[in-house]
């Protein structure tokens, strides 16, 4: 109501001071456009901080096809569990109305970017000032061998929301006690680096829960190390004892193959059959749209400046969230939310002359081991030495109390409360 | 001035015996800066989990607690690190900017 407000006063004293000068170009000179592709968490929160923050002066369209947005972030709890599916799916509309954006429901096919147009699979061409892409991740089908899209139904990823969460959630709760489950970890950068060992704890708590105590989960991970490692291991030696067995690359001797048909997984050093579930996560790159239109470099994602979230490569153009390169920044929803303010207040600043200060980036990513004992590790950042770099971080102990492990929870929780209404509200 | 070695209640005690009795922060500032508490804490003054309301709050509160976190004397590794790294005059800017902001008394 007090946006509406604002945005009438702010019309009508444009009306009066175009009329004042009497000069019609005035009156017929356009707001200036900003574009978003994607209403994820740095598309979603890019549009909102644009449009509340300018009151109507700049014009902001956001593309996205989904009439929802299902959030990757806690679908690791609704595996376990911990929620349920409609508790993490959030709608458009009020995010639309409350703050002025126009939602445009479809896809972007190609950037023109000498045109300064976004070209949708509708036809519509959207021409903008400034451009906002917050794509997400695309996954390589291909970095599996064996493995494929067609395949994503026998061997699910779930690194990408939707109908591949419920399938993987099906899955789950199917696997027969003493059953196999393969989790085939993904290669560094990927979205969400303590995610997969967050989604074996839920797994091996759902699994738990069940009484199926006697399923075995094999993790075959192609790096030396993951995010949390000591606490995740602290956690599923205290809680699923004989449950889940994690495998480097000195011991698994590399990933071979996987069959889809069979349900069976190859390593150099074992080979996994009739597993009951194999969930693969493969390696990751920008989404299509940032890679098509030549903001990715050979990395699959794209560089940005630290210091404003611009694309390296076009000064009309910004990269927010998992698409970016973000340096010491994980690929969060946290980060990409922290991102998108920077870059909001950066466009205010080259559209509407608004103040602008130096940029500052957080982030924070929770995980949950068991109910109650959920650990957390994030960082402040800046812009440094050419990229994003932390300033400070700090990471959950070892051996901390029940009582503040429950908290932590009770944080993770409020965390995603804020953020979706940040994002959407 | 630095205050960093007094406990946190005499600081807010410093503060309410000013003779303006309030903090002047720079509120654009602290709009800005606000947007990176947000993520957690909601404009709305709702609370959810262990997430608090912090609007409405007077400044001189809000620029002690921010201060304990700062300095460690309260407990809390996230707000820890954000506190660590803002300067006075942001906090100022930070107290300012909630402070003004009236929580909605029925919240969602
Ligand atoms: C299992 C799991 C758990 C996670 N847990 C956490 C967590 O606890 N905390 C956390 O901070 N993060 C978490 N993440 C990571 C988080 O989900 C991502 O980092 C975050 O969503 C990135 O935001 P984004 O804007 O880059 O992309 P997204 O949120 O994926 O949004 C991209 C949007 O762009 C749209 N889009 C794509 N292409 C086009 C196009 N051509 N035209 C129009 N629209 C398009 C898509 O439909 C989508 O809505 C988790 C991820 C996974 C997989």
């Amino acid at each position: 109501m007090d946006f509406n407000r604002r945005q009438l006063l702010t019309g009508a004293a444009a009306v009066a001071g175009a009329t004042m000068l009497g000069s019609p170009s005035v009156l017929a000179q356009a707001k200036p456009r900003v574009v978003v592709i994607g209403g994820g968490a740095g598309g979603a929160t890019a549009a909102k901080y644009i449009a509340k923050d300018s009151a109507g002066a700049i014009a902001v369209t956001l593309v996205e096809p989904n009439a929802n947005y299902q959030t990757c972030f806690h679908s690791n709890l609704y595996l376990g569990g911990f929620r349920d599916y409609a508790s993490i799916t959030h709608e458009y509309t009020a995010l639309a109305k409350n703050n002025g954006i126009d939602l445009v429901r479809d896809r972007a096919t190609m950037i023109d970017r000498d045109k300064k147009e976004v070209v949708l699979a509708g036809g519509r061409r959207l021409p903008y000032d400034r451009l906002v892409v917050s794509p997400g991740i695309d996954l390589k089908y291909d970095s599996v061998p064996g493995w494929s899209q067609a395949a994503e139904e026998a061997m699910p990823h779930a690194w990408k929301p939707g109908a591949q969460t419920l399938l993987l959630r099906k899955r789950l709760d199917a696997v027969p006690n003493g059953g196999v489950i393969v989790m085939i970890a993904p290669p560094n950068p990927y979205r969400c680096p303590p995610g997969p060992y967050e989604r074996i704890s839920m797994m091996a708590h759902s699994l738990k829960a069940a009484g199926k105590d006697r399923c075995k989960i094999f993790v075959i991970d192609p790096k030396e190390s993951f995010s949390k490692q000591g606490l995740f291991q602290e956690g599923w030696e205290k809680y699923y004892k004989g449950m889940v067995e994690w495998l480097g690359p000195k011991v698994h001797d590399g990933l071979k193959s996987v069959d889809p048909a069979s349900g069976t997984v190859v390593t150099g050093f074992e080979t996994y059959k009739n597993a009951a579930l194999v969930n693969v996560i493969p390696a990751q790159m920008a989404g299509a749209i940032a890679r098509d239109s030549g903001l990715a470099n050979a990395s699959g994602f794209c560089a940005i400046d630290p210091s404003s979230m611009k694309s390296a490569v076009d000064a009309n153009i910004y990269v927010l969230g998992d698409a970016c390169i973000a340096g010491d920044m994980p690929k969060s929803a946290f980060s990409a939310n922290s991102q998108a303010k920077v870059a909001a207040m950066m466009i205010r600043g080259e559209l509407v002359a608004a103040r602008t200060f130096p940029a500052r980036y957080t982030n924070t990513c929770w995980s949950l081991i068991e109910t109650d004992d959920c650990v957390k590790v994030g960082g402040a950042y800046e812009a440094k030495d050419g990229k994003i770099a932390a300033s400070s971080t700090f990471v959950s102990k070892t051996g901390e109390t029940a009582e503040m492990r429950k908290q932590q929870q009770a944080e993770n929780m409020g965390w995603y409360a804020g953020i979706t209404a940040d994002m959407l509200g | 001035m630095t205050m960093s070695h007094l406990p946190a209640m005499s600081v807010s005690l410093l503060l309410a015996s000013a003779s303006t009795g309030a903090v002047a922060g720079d509120r654009e500032l602290g709009e800005y800066l606000s947007a990176e508490c947000v993520t957690c804490h909601q404009l709305s003054g709702r609370e959810t989990g262990a997430v608090p309301r912090i609007t409405g709050w007077p400044d001189e509160h809000f620029v002690a607690v921010m201060n304990a976190y700062k300095d460690k004397h309260r407990d809390n590794l996230i707000m820890q690190t954000i506190a660590g790294r803002l300067a006075a005059d942001e906090i100022e800017a930070l107290a300012a900017y909630f402070g003004a902001l009236q929580s909605r008394s029925v919240v969602k």
